[in-house]
């Protein structure tokens, strides 16, 4: 029995490395920020998370912490992206092709709401 | 036998995170603008949860996950915090 986990836990390991090698290949590749956070996605979620089901497979006593890490991972995942991407977006960082901006329509709201009640400058 | 398999993929897949952890510091050194080089730090820390998974599995050793959790607690704090504070110039 001990040998059909570690047999999946290194297909695991080979399937998890490919996921990551092509996250940080998206992230070479891409034009612009946005589109790279779409690729560094894929690290925080299938490359580390597959490694952790080798670590559960391998580890008996550790199967505990790898599904709460696990789960934190595919929790905190997209939040980061998201955080990134709408600083991006605040700051004013231009997209690398012209694409349908439907905020654009949002976003007088966001500076009428700042006139409206200016933010706490420390 | 087997386990050998495992401990080779492991140390080439330890190998692949170096070489793949170069290219994202180069990304946080190097970045263009300032979201880059944040985007560069988030995919340190990823891959550094990365690599203390696989020294748990090669080590046979279930301590490196409370580290790997730790860091990811952290990794994922500080990179919010810092999108934040570099949207609207406060952090709370």
């Amino acid at each position: 029995m001990e040998s059909v986990f570690q047999l999946l836990a290194a297909l695991a390991v080979v399937v998890g490395t490919t996921f990551s090698a092509l996250g940080i290949l998206g992230v070479l590749r891409m034009p612009d920020v946005y589109t790279r956070l779409h690729a560094t996605g894929k690290i925080g979620v299938f490359g580390a998370v597959l490694l952790l089901v080798a670590a559960i497979l391998v580890l008996p006593k550790g199967a505990g912490k790898g599904i709460v890490l696990i789960f934190f991972l595919l929790l905190a995942g997209p939040v980061t992206a998201h955080s990134l991407s709408s600083a991006a977006y605040r700051i004013g960082i231009p997209f690398a092709k012209p694409m349908r901006n439907d905020l654009a329509a949002v976003t007088e709201t966001f500076d009428a709401d700042e006139q409206a009640e200016p933010q706490r400058k420390a | 036998m087997l386990a050998s398999v495992l401990n080779i993929v492991l140390v080439a897949s330890l190998v692949i995170h170096m070489v793949l952890m170069v290219v994202a510091l180069r990304r946080l050194w190097r970045g263009e603008n300032i979201v880059d080089r944040l985007l560069g730090a988030d995919i340190t820390t990823t891959l550094t949860i990365a690599v203390l998974v696989l020294l748990a599995v090669l080590n046979r050793n279930s301590l490196y996950l409370d580290v790997a959790l730790g860091l990811a607690a952290l990794g994922f704090v500080a990179t919010v915090a810092l999108a934040k504070y570099i949207a609207d110039e406060q952090m709370f």
